[in-house]
């Protein structure tokens, strides 16, 4: 599927702000199942720098200085992509989950590098909770696709999307007990279960096409940012990372656009930025659309 | 007997418990002196108790003097201790520590470049890829396949050991932000002024070419080829612990010590924030730890960085020293794989040992320490990675097992060396003391250079420290100091004004505490000299004289906490009590404070105020007599009086002119409240008389005005006197055409700035005073003089408002802000 990705972040401000720095994580990255045709971040008022950089994970990544004194700010990313499903190889998916433990197998090609995303890291404590949670579907020797996908499907039933349950900041315990939250926080609760049996996990930030109800118009700019993980499973060359989002109790697919993986939420946000200012208030507002393209050569329906 | 004799005999004494003896550093075991101690023998064995009492005694002086101090964690800045005997090692036992740090250092400059590249350690499983990515010093935001800083480490410290054998071995390895040098330079200075003759006789290797070498490494580490690289010390302030250290390498080295907030990052430069203009910075010697020191994106919460600062760095705009990333060495996780790693990146073994370590995370090394638990506290460490063994200290053994299993890659186990001993001087004698060497290594062209000599530390049984001097004796003694023949001194070093809002501010406050301290101590002492004569007396015009003063007292230092108008006692805590917001002890604190903040910009003479106040409130701690106040307060004044030597001596900059403003307007605020305590009242001719007399002395105008007005004390000669009189110092007219004269001077000023405008308002209205018309009586009161006052203090205070903001506003703090997802 192609798309065309808008991605709006607004920021309002009851005061002047003389000097705004950001960093984003808006342009898609390539994967095996995704490329990406074309980018380009927008920053209004017009910074004075704007920069991308590939950081330690392989993301893209978008520093930009606003310095003329300004009430609004707006960063918009803009981007083009093909994707496609992903393709895991079956006899990986098949090996007992107790392989995927790159602390434990260490000379498991890739492993050293898994690491990174199998320690604890801020967002996505390790709570008692979520390794009792997560014992219940890594029973001993199970195939680890298989493990981890009964993981998803019993979060996906045990917890209700809820957006007025968490903030951007909640915790895993907090997802826990109000077994609510948003995707970032199933995204950071399975992230938690399965690194507390030492499996290896990425958080993933993205986009999903959203299809319009049977009959209805697609509506401009209802979509949000998405997020969901990815769990290393070694069997091919540094080993594959199979990717799930709890949220819609699928496996990431066609659908789903790709932007930048982190060990959770804090190391990817799509904006984040320091300002100074006097203001007292200020209010975000973002707005994203994923747009299917037809690709050259067909036409519409 | 003699010092050195006596602690010979004792250590020479059979143990009584098994176990090998520590190694001393001072005695051979058969009880002859170590080589290194021989050439001094000759002074050294002559020292008695007697001497080191007076050395140690001089050593506290010295070292008030220099303001020197240190804050343990989570405390406040206290005295920074010196013991009197150094660690002396000879050139041969130096040699192989020299060549095992240079090596060590250009091997954790190697690692550095690799865990922060290439990887090639972690690839290859050389170094287990959970010591790293599970090291909170790990900072992902300048990992970079091409990463571009070939030399992030340029200033390592590394402490030492020396085992029962005699071997010198790695206890850890600072790198984050290495503290001490400025301490081992202080050390030196403070030693070899009070044991001169040991110090001539030793044939040392002096420091001083260590630093010139310091400097010219800081400025040769600028990307790209600058012809006059700016070079600065960035602080986390005055609290940081090791505040004194940090200031007296800027101060040495010629740099201006910043704060996060002094610098801001435009375009990718980092630059100082100077008023008016942004001036372009190249290097940043760092003493904020890397997670404080970029909001953006480090630490959020942090107010003590610069937002950008990361992203300056990663694009090869400044050189930060050590490089953002090096705090990951400070990680005894990586102890047991340097030697592999040393055979990898360098192709040579590894000289220097650590002390033995294991890594939980291996499972081999996790038997060994799990075997090992019941011996935590003595033969074993066992401590986090990237946290003191503190943190275990009050778990049990089953507990400290349980911490371990959770996440055995998060600790690891280290034996305890029997540490080598060394004299201490304690509570009147010397004794075997634990020691440690806290060694500095310098990249300096194209080597890494240890400094000979370094921080000593002996331990006493709180593991509470005592820093020692360190010498190492040259071979012959026409060897070049630290072995640098080619360095050259510093006296090209530019001194930089910084005049960056901060400490602009910094010195306002200087004048402002100096001059309030001052005119407060005249104002006790002109009381006291009233309750000498009167305090017997409370009905006598003198009496009533006394409480007058008194209020105008309790107007500046706080009304007295004594019900029972105890006044001796109020006095005390004029001058002594830290509370009393207002008094001498809380003036000579926010001083203090202030100077801290600027101290790189001052002389160092600037602290032999504080060790005279010090030594002056201990006296008056020390003797209860009442005369005692009075000696006090006039030497705590000497010592507050030398400061304005201290100013005459400086530069006429920025900061020389805040310095002036503060002081002449806390003086034009001084002199308004004295007068609103002591003449807006009637109290009948004598007692007028006496209190003005004491408002005179107290303004320091008592002989002028005998001089003019034939001794006759009316209200009107006073105010003529410390309110319109153009030549007179102490006048508010005086420090008015001060204040307008150091205001005008001031970079921000325009001629029509506010707080410009406010002065010359307050010039005009005094202008058209009429003192006549002032002391005008209505009852028992001067209501004009009254309203007159009241207005100007208010206008004063609005124009102190007025310059802060004009002046030494450095803008809103950094605010982080994010955004969510679906």
């Amino acid at each position: 599927m192609r798309y065309v990705v808008t991605h709006t972040t607004t920021y309002s401000y009851d005061d002047d702000v003389t000097d705004s720095l950001g960093v984003g994580h808006l342009v898609p990255r390539p994967t095996p199942a995704q490329e990406v045709l074309g980018s380009e971040v927008l920053v209004d008022p017009e910074p004075v720098d704007l920069a991308a950089d590939t950081d330690c994970y392989g993301n893209t990544v978008t520093y930009f200085q606003v310095t003329r004194p300004h009430r609004r700010l707006t960063v918009e990313g803009r981007s083009e992509v093909e994707v496609g499903t992903p393709a895991y190889d079956g006899d990986a998916l098949a090996a007992p989950w107790e392989r995927a433990r790159p602390l434990w197998h260490p000379e498991a090609p890739g492993a050293w590098r898994a690491t990174d995303f199998a320690l604890p890291s801020a967002g996505a404590e390790q709570t008692d909770e979520a390794w009792s949670y997560a014992a219940a579907s890594l029973r001993p020797g199970r195939p680890v696709g298989e493990a981890v996908t009964d993981l998803m499907h019993r979060i996906h039933a045990d917890f209700r999307y809820d957006a007025t349950a968490t903030t951007v900041t909640s915790t895993v315990e907090e997802t826990f007990r109000h077994r609510a939250g948003v995707c970032q926080d199933f995204a950071h609760l399975t992230i938690a279960c399965l690194r507390s049996h030492g499996l290896a996990v990425r958080y993933v930030s993205g986009y999903l096409a959203t299809l319009p109800p049977p009959g209805k118009d697609r509506v401009v700019g209802a979509d949000a940012s998405h997020a969901w993980a990815a769990v290393w499973v070694p069997g091919v060359d540094e080993g594959e990372w199979l990717a799930l989002d709890p949220t819609n109790d699928q496996w990431v697919g066609d659908r789903y656009v790709t932007v930048a993986w982190g060990r959770d939420y804090g190391d990817v946000p799509p904006v984040k930025g320091v300002i100074f200012t006097e203001a007292k208030k200020s209010t975000l507002t973002v707005s994203v659309d994923v747009a299917p393209v037809a690709p050259v050569g067909t036409t519409a329906p | 007997m003699t010092v050195l004799r006596d602690y010979a005999a004792a250590v020479t004494q059979p143990a009584l418990v098994g176990g090998a003896p520590p190694y001393d550093e001072v005695v051979a075991p058969d009880g002859s002196l170590r080589p290194a101690w021989k050439g001094l023998a000759e002074i050294a064995v002559g020292l008695t108790d007697a001497d080191l009492r007076r050395v140690q005694a001089e050593i506290g002086r010295f070292l008030t003097d220099d303001g020197v101090t240190y804050a343990r964690p989570g405390r406040s800045q206290g005295r920074w201790r010196l013991d009197p005997v150094p660690l002396v090692l000879d050139a041969s036992s130096w040699s192989p520590i020299e060549v095992g740090l240079a090596q060590r250092a250009e091997l954790l400059n190697a690692v550095l470049v690799d865990l922060y590249g290439e990887q090639r350690l972690l690839r290859e499983r050389i170094v287990p890829a959970p010591v790293v990515f599970g090291h909170s010093g790990y900072t992902r935001v300048v990992a970079r396949p091409d990463a571009i800083d070939p030399r992030p480490l340029v200033l390592a410290a590394t402490d030492l050991g020396r085992d029962a054998d005699g071997q010198w071995r790695v206890l850890a390895d600072r790198a984050q932000a290495p503290s001490g040098i400025g301490y081992a330079m202080e050390n030196r200075r403070v030693i070899s002024r009070v044991l001169p003759e040991l110090y001539r006789e030793a044939g040392l290797h002096r420091m001083e070419p260590y630093f010139w070498a310091l400097r010219s490494a800081l400025i040769q580490s600028a990307q790209g080829d600058l012809a006059d690289p700016r070079v600065v010390v960035l602080s986390p302030g005055t609290h940081s612990e090791t505040a004194y250290d940090q200031a007296f390498i800027a101060s040495t080295l010629g740099f201006p010590l910043v704060e996060g907030s002094d610098l801001v990052v435009r375009d990718g430069w980092v630059y100082l924030r100077a008023p008016g203009r942004l001036e372009k910075v190249d290097v940043i010697l760092r003493r904020v730890d890397a997670a404080w020191s970029d909001p953006l994106e480090l630490r959020g919460d942090s107010q003590l960085g610069v937002a950008g600062l990361v992203e300056a760095v990663r694009r090869g705009r400044v050189r930060v020293v050590n490089g953002l990333g090096a705090g990951v060495l400070e990680n005894p996780g990586l102890m047991p794989y340097l030697p592999a790693a040393c055979e990898a990146l360098l192709g040579e073994p590894l000289r220097l040992a650590s002390a033995p370590t294991w890594w939980c995370g291996d499972p081999a090394g996790l038997d060994v320490v799990l075997d090992r638990l019941g011996e935590i506290g003595e033969g074993l460490i066992v401590r986090p990675i990237d946290g003191p063994a503190e943190v275990l200290l009050d778990l049990s053994v089953d507990e400290v097992r349980q911490r371990i299993l959770a996440a055995p890659y998060r600790f690891v186990g280290q034996d305890r060396l029997t540490l080598s001993q060394t004299p201490v001087w304690s509570r009147g004698q010397t004794r075997p003391t634990p020691v440690t060497l806290r060694t500095f290594t310098l990249r300096y062209g194209s080597a890494y250079r240890p400094l000979v000599g370094g921080l000593a530390n002996g331990w006493d049984d709180a593991r509470s420290p005592t820093s020692m001097d360190v010498w190492v004796l040259k071979s012959d003694p026409t060897d070049p100091d630290q072995g640098l023949s080619g360095v050259l001194p510093m006296t090209a070093a530019r001194s930089v004004p910084t005049t960056v809002p901060r400490v602009l501010e910094g010195m306002f406050w200087f004048g402002r505490y100096a001059e309030r301290v001052e005119d407060l101590l005249r104002l006790v002492l002109a009381a006291h000299a009233l309750a000498d004569d009167f305090r017997a007396r409370p009905r006598s015009t003198g009496g009533a004289s006394l409480a007058v003063l008194m209020d105008a007292v309790h107007r500046l230092a706080g009304p007295s906490p004594y019900v029972d108008g105890d006044l001796d006692a109020d006095f005390r805590s004029v001058l002594l009590d830290p509370r009393r917001i207002g008094g001498v002890d809380h003036g000579l604190d926010g001083l203090r404070d202030a100077l801290r903040g600027v101290r790189d910009q001052l002389s160092s003479d600037t602290w032999r105020a504080f060790g005279t106040t010090d030594r002056a409130a201990d006296a008056l701690e020390a003797n209860p007599h009442s005369h005692q106040v009075a000696e006090s307060a006039g030497r705590m004044l000497t010592g507050i009086l030398s400061l304005q030597g201290v100013t005459a001596s400086m530069i006429r900059d920025a900061g020389w002119h805040a310095i002036g403003l503060g002081r002449a307007l806390e003086r034009a605020l001084q002199v308004a409240h004295l007068l609103a305590a002591t003449t807006t009242e009637r109290r009948g001719i004598d007692v007028d008389r006496e209190v003005l007399n004491a408002v005179l002395a107290s303004a320091e105008s008592a002989v002028t005005h005998r001089r003019r007005y034939r001794g006759y004390v009316r209200p009107t000669g006073v105010l003529e006197l410390l309110l319109m009189d153009p030549a007179n110092p102490r006048s508010v007219t005086f420090a008015l055409a001060e204040a307008r004269t150091h205001l005008a001077a001031l970079p921000g000023s325009t001629g029509s700035s506010r707080p410009e405008r406010l002065l010359e308002d307050l010039v005009a209205e005094l202008g058209s005073v009429d003192v006549a018309e002032l002391v005008t009586i209505g009852g028992v009161e001067r209501p004009n003089l009254v309203r007159f006052l009241d207005h100007f203090l208010v206008a004063i205070g609005r124009l102190a408002d007025a310059v802060a903001e004009v002046h030494f506003a450095s803008g809103p703090a950094p605010r982080p802000f994010g955004g969510g997802a679906g």
